[in-house]
């Protein structure tokens, strides 16, 4: 499953009630990072400092991520990875969204509540499935399996939006998990662990400049 | 953030365009500023108070005054803020301009400060709320039940991440500002003995005894105006809305509250505001006003009182909790406080202890049996307002080192002269601030308070200086990405300014809101 996808179904409790787990922000954000980490992963864009940059713009297979990297190779002057979280958080949840409702592996309900504002769900339809990605990411932690980049950056992406502490529910559990995580944090690629802190650092910068 | 500057917009620039549909401009960010202000609480409440404390009468003076150096600081202050990575927080210039233990001192004084502000406030409800109370429902509530109330909304507001709305905000403003004019107009039309006195503007006020005092409560007056940088990324043309925005907010600061509290001694004549101030209390201006303007207005004015009163207290609360938060996240004070709330994205630790402060502090004044008006909320005020001060103080001298340590191709007016010129006065105002203080607080100058009060952040400083030099033995990393707020868990550089040389290899900017309300 793609990495923006394993994400939004951590973040969002579509095996229970359909609604988020995590506060919106920090939902968009991570799945802008994770985004950016898919290309990271098809080995289309990297990640130094604060910067992005496209070293290779051939197609990738996914259209969103097709997409998201057409429109970095055509607008190279953006080149800051902030630049990009940003723009990308403003659309990543529907976008990434759809792509899971094409799947079938989630279906989306609008509800109309008393106060006329339009309620958006996503229901499971394979409960063991989208609940695979939490389980998983508890596990690898939990017993410091070794992970692929892939399994990583997810842990690191979940980490970075704070996402990280409801997951991980045995408070022994949790101690182990604490301590493989700087193990992973230490050998993940550097791109991923660069995109991770970017995400950690716009989550903390939307909580100081949080206006209603 | 390297968004396409705002004039130069190609056709495909989807990103750019994107970005800044939701730019503020500078009235948008002078309200977010002016938001913080509390006018209503400063005149009804803090004048009022002032005049009966201190029992001097220069304070429209010392606003202009103030005003005016505020203004020179602010040259050097925004201008300094285009090279910086958190621009939000005081302690974030000190740190990058005079070291990471200074500019960790200066966040202990501000965590002291922001929370004594928040919790003076709790006193002040009771004044504002208990009129009315006995107006409407004909009860007398002890005024710690009122503050108990209100902090336990604010706890579960701050829990919740509920800020006052921000239209709600904009119209409660405008509706203070508006009272406050119409206040005054009424005072100034009706000056006691027929002829406006302009004792209470004279310049000889400034070289009076206790003008330290003075000093300090104007001070008061300006917190918050500070955090325009706080909107540079969001701004349309920060270049130039951040400064004139910057400007605009302390010269309508300065300008409100120098004609409010002048109209004050207008209408009771230069020699009776003391007096008057003393026999009502937080009551004067609404009996004041009441002979001209009758019983309606004033009533709306009392309801605006109490919700002033009350989102000024959500409003420091949350940036407290931010402040804290911002701290956590840079390892300044323990990792926990860096967390957010799951469902709430709320700064929940930070939020939390906040409020286990104000809990203690109001438990604590109610078993004493001490005055809320004058001992919590003046002092807590006063407290706050001085240590507010001395952070703006070390700001100004940070800018100056930082100028002279960088390349930064500003002119001289905005990295020399004007930050000097506002290093000196307001070096000066903390030397006659710690004179006065006394004075400032209503007590002999014998009294141990006088000391006390501002000695508390000799024990911050003291504080933040063993913190940093632990952090700086035992986790180098950490303590390389202080003063970067949220952003120290990315690996942010600095555009354009070198670090200043220390010698060693650091990728991570050199150290530097509070963030403020938004």
């Amino acid at each position: 499953m793609l990495l923006a996808d394993e994400f939004f179904l951590i973040a969002w409790d579509t095996a229970g009630s359909g609604t988020p787990l995590l506060h919106v922000q920090a939902t968009s954000l991570g799945l802008a990072g994770a985004l950016l980490a898919e290309l990271v992963l098809y080995e289309r864009v990297t990640v130094h400092g604060a910067r992005v940059e496209v070293t290779d713009p051939s197609p990738v297979q996914d259209p969103l991520a097709y997409s998201v990297l057409k429109l970095m190779a055509t607008t190279p002057e953006h080149a800051d990875v902030r630049t990009w979280l940003a723009y990308l958080a403003q659309n990543t949840v529907d976008a990434v969204a759809n792509r899971l409702v094409q799947t079938r592996l989630v279906v989306r309900e609008e509800s109309r509540s008393l106060l006329m504002r339009k309620g958006v769900r996503y229901i499971a339809t394979d409960y063991a499935k989208c609940a695979w990605p939490s389980a998983r990411v508890e596990t690898l932690l939990t017993n410091g399996r070794p992970m692929a980049p892939a399994d990583m950056a997810l842990v690191a992406i979940t980490d970075a939006t704070g996402l990280l502490e409801s997951i991980l529910s045995d408070p022994q559990g949790r101690r182990n998990a604490r301590r493989y995580l700087g193990t992973v944090m230490a050998t993940i690629p550097g791109s991923l662990r660069d995109l991770a802190g970017h995400v950690h650092a716009a989550v903390g910068d939307a909580v100081l400049s949080y206006r209603s | 953030m390297t968004a396409a500057p705002a004039g130069v917009r190609s056709g495909a620039d989807a990103i750019s365009s994107a970005l800044a549909a939701d730019r503020l401009g500078i009235p948008d960010v002078i309200y977010f500023v002016m938001s913080a202000a509390a006018p209503l609480t400063v005149v009804a409440g803090v004048v009022t108070t002032a005049y009966a404390v201190t029992g001097i009468t220069g304070l429209p003076v010392a606003f202009i005054a103030v005003g005016a150096v505020l203004a020179l600081f602010s040259v050097g202050y925004v201008t300094m803020a285009r090279h910086m990575v958190n621009a939000g927080a005081f302690y974030a210039y000190v740190a990058r301009g005079l070291g990471r233990p200074a500019g960790v001192a200066a966040a202990w004084v501000a965590l002291v400060a922001y929370n004594a502000l928040q919790v003076g406030l709790y006193g002040a409800l009771g004044a504002a709320a208990l009129p009315l109370l006995d107006q409407w429902l004909g009860v007398h509530p002890a005024w710690w039940i009122v503050a108990l109330v209100a902090w336990a909304l604010v706890g579960i507001l701050g829990m919740m991440r509920v800020e006052v709305n921000g239209t709600i905000l904009a119209v409660l403003l405008t509706t203070e500002i508006a009272v406050i004019l119409l206040f005054d107009a009424a005072d100034l039309i009706h000056p006691a003995g027929g002829t406006v006195a302009l004792d209470a503007l004279s310049p000889s006020a400034l070289s009076s005894s206790g003008v330290g005092a003075l000093l300090v409560i104007a001070v008061l007056g300006f917190v918050g105006f500070e955090s325009s940088v706080v909107f540079s990324e969001e701004s349309r043309d920060p270049r130039r809305t951040v400064p004139i925005a910057t400007f605009l907010s302390v010269a309508i600061i300065a300008a409100l509250y120098a004609v409010s509290s002048w109209a004050m001694t207008v209408v009771t004549g230069p020699d009776k505001i003391v007096d008057t101030a003393r026999k009502d209390g937080a009551e004067t201006i609404f009996n004041l006003a009441h002979a001209h303007l009758g019983g309606t207005v004033v009533d709306i004015a009392r309801v605006l009182f109490v919700t002033s009163v009350f989102a000024a207290m959500i409003s420091f609360h949350n940036t407290t909790a931010r402040y804290i938060f911002a701290l956590g996240r840079e390892r300044v004070l323990p990792p926990v406080f860096g967390r957010t709330g799951v469902r709430t994205g709320a700064p929940k630790a930070g939020s939390v202890s906040q409020t286990v402060l104000g809990l203690v502090v109001i438990v604590l004044y109610a078993v004493l049996g001490l005055d809320p008006l004058v001992q919590l909320f003046f002092y807590g005020g006063t407290l706050g307002g001085f240590g507010v001060l001395l952070l703006i103080a070390a700001t100004s001298i940070a800018v100056l080192v930082f100028f002279a340590r960088n390349q930064t191709g500003e002119n001289a007016w905005r990295r020399v002269i004007a930050p000097a010129l506002a290093t000196i006065c307001l070096l000066a105002i903390v030397y006659l601030a710690v004179d006065n203080f006394a004075t400032l607080l209503g007590v002999k100058p014998s009294s141990p308070l006088r000391w006390l009060l501002p000695g508390s952040y000799l024990v911050a400083i003291a504080v933040g200086l063993m913190w940093a030099l632990v952090l700086r033995g035992a986790n180098a990393d950490v303590y390389r990405r202080i003063g970067l707020g949220a952003k120290a868990s990315s690996s942010q550089t600095v555009p354009a300014v070198a670090p200043p040389s220390r010698g060693t290899h650091s990728r991570t900017a050199t150290t530097a809101r509070r963030g403020r309300r938004h």
